[in-house]
């Protein structure tokens, strides 16, 4: 395991693949069959999740009954419209490897294609 | 009071007229590295000296104060200025409250920098974590997200990450999709994210200086270029400008430009605006060696006189030279 980043996303694909609300026993079971994990850690993860809005919770009876706030489809969607909106001076730094083009640019790059083409085999 | 004008019309020249060659030199990416160097020293060149002509400026206020005022109503209403009215406390404290309005200026200008740079660090946090936790781990720094959308990019950070899509993957094959990412993990490891930051917080600060406007597109082509030189160093050419071309036949077409494309032709656009054009064309067809020297040795002498300037004109003039 890689620090406590990579156990979020561990246990945030577990409430995912969950069909209904999932308690800190039932994914601290099924991580524990795989690993060596501590219980307090899967809780105290579970936890930070809420905190962070990831996870919603239910008290049920001594434990919190979790939810995913959204599905990882909805968060990937959410993702790539920060990714590929043009924000002002408060968008996040990303590099593209190919930004989205407008027209003129793909008419640009066609005739670069054509120039390259009749160079070839001129 | 001289000095401080001279320089300041450095800066005035480094900021409106340097940016004309510099475009002209390092648009079509023959040496992205140089050409990087290049528009970095302009902009730390002009932010250096007109800090220099206002301290200059500063200190022959404060140390000449009646002279000194005495030449700025003089310079406003043509020598027709009686010591009466230069000396007068309603003179002075206009000038004082001039002084105080410029430097609020510019302390409202340095937060403004400052917060801009501040934002775009917790946009991206966010999004890398946000990434890593929704995504499927492939390959190293690289996360999979379920989009139809091709697209692939990085977010730098600790730790940095490479983010892909499904769709990415669907128009890539194996020797493409390792160029891509030999691509990604290059700006990652030149720390482009830094170079992007700073222009684009200097052109967010103060847009209407040329450097820094056309200093930000040009740094964040150049930055492509040197990535694209990295992974074609390591992969190839070829699998790269393959990429290159698959991903922008997937990338989606946006209509708002169409009507920009038409009234201009499309070897401008090559030249300013398609980057992708660009990009394949260096890679397809370098110019040729001889072009490539002596670009790179203009290129060269300019950060070296630019790099001189900036440190000699500022320090001549404070030293009273």
């Amino acid at each position: 395991m890689r620090g406590f980043g990579e156990l979020e996303a561990v246990i945030m694909h577990r409430v995912w693949d969950h069909a209904g609300p999932v308690t800190v026993r039932e994914l601290f079971d099924e991580l524990a069959a795989e690993r060596t994990i501590a219980y307090t850690t899967v809780m105290s993860t579970m936890d930070n999740l809420h905190r962070k809005g990831w996870l919603d919770r239910v008290r049920d009876g001594k434990a919190y009954r979790y939810t995913a706030t959204a599905s990882r489809e909805e968060y990937s969607a959410r993702l790539m419209r920060e990714a590929l909106s043009d924000g002002g001076d408060a968008e996040a730094v990303l590099s593209h490897f190919v930004a989205q083009i407008g027209s003129g640019e793909s008419e640009a790059l066609r005739t670069v294609l054509g120039k390259l083409r009749g160079r070839r085999s001129g | 009071m001289r000095a401080a004008l001279e320089v300041f019309c450095y800066a005035l020249a480094v900021a409106w007229v340097l940016p004309l060659v510099l475009v002209r030199l390092s648009e079509q990416g023959i040496s992205p590295r140089l050409g990087l160097a290049a528009w970095l020293a302009a902009m730390f060149s002009a932010v250096a000296s007109a800090t220099a002509a206002l301290a200059l400026l500063a200190r022959v206020a404060i140390g000449g104060w009646p002279a000194f005022a005495r030449a700025v109503c003089e310079s406003v209403t043509a020598n027709a200025c009686p010591p009466a009215l230069y000396r007068s406390a309603a003179y002075e404290l206009g000038l004082a409250a001039v002084a105080f309005l410029g430097g609020i200026l510019l302390l409202f200008l340095a937060w403004r920098y400052g917060r801009s740079l501040r934002r775009a660090s917790i946009r991206t946090r966010a999004h890398a974590e946000a990434a890593r936790i929704t995504g499927r781990r492939v390959n190293g720094p690289a996360f999979v997200l379920d989009a139809a959308q091709p697209a692939v990019y990085c977010v730098p950070g600790r730790p940095p990450t490479i983010v892909l899509t499904t769709g990415a993957l669907a128009v890539l094959d194996p020797e493409q999709l390792s160029a891509v990412l030999a691509h990604e993990r290059a700006h990652l490891a030149g720390r482009h994210h830094l170079l992007l930051a700073v222009t684009r917080s200097l052109a967010a600060a103060v847009p209407v200086i040329p450097l820094f406007a056309r200093g930000t597109s040009a740094v964040a082509k150049l930055a492509e270029m040197r990535a694209d030189d990295i992974a074609a160093r390591r992969g190839g050419r070829h699998p790269l400008m393959a990429a290159l071309l698959a991903m922008s036949r997937a990338a989606p077409v946006t209509s708002g430009s169409a009507a920009f494309a038409q009234a201009t032709p499309a070897a401008w656009l090559a030249a300013t605006g398609g980057i992708v054009a660009v990009r394949v064309h260096r890679l397809a067809d370098p110019p040729p060696r001889a072009r490539r020297i002596c670009t790179s040795l203009t290129l060269a002498a300019l950060v070296l006189a630019i790099t001189a300037a900036s440190v000699l004109i500022p320090a001549l003039a404070l030293t009273g030279l």
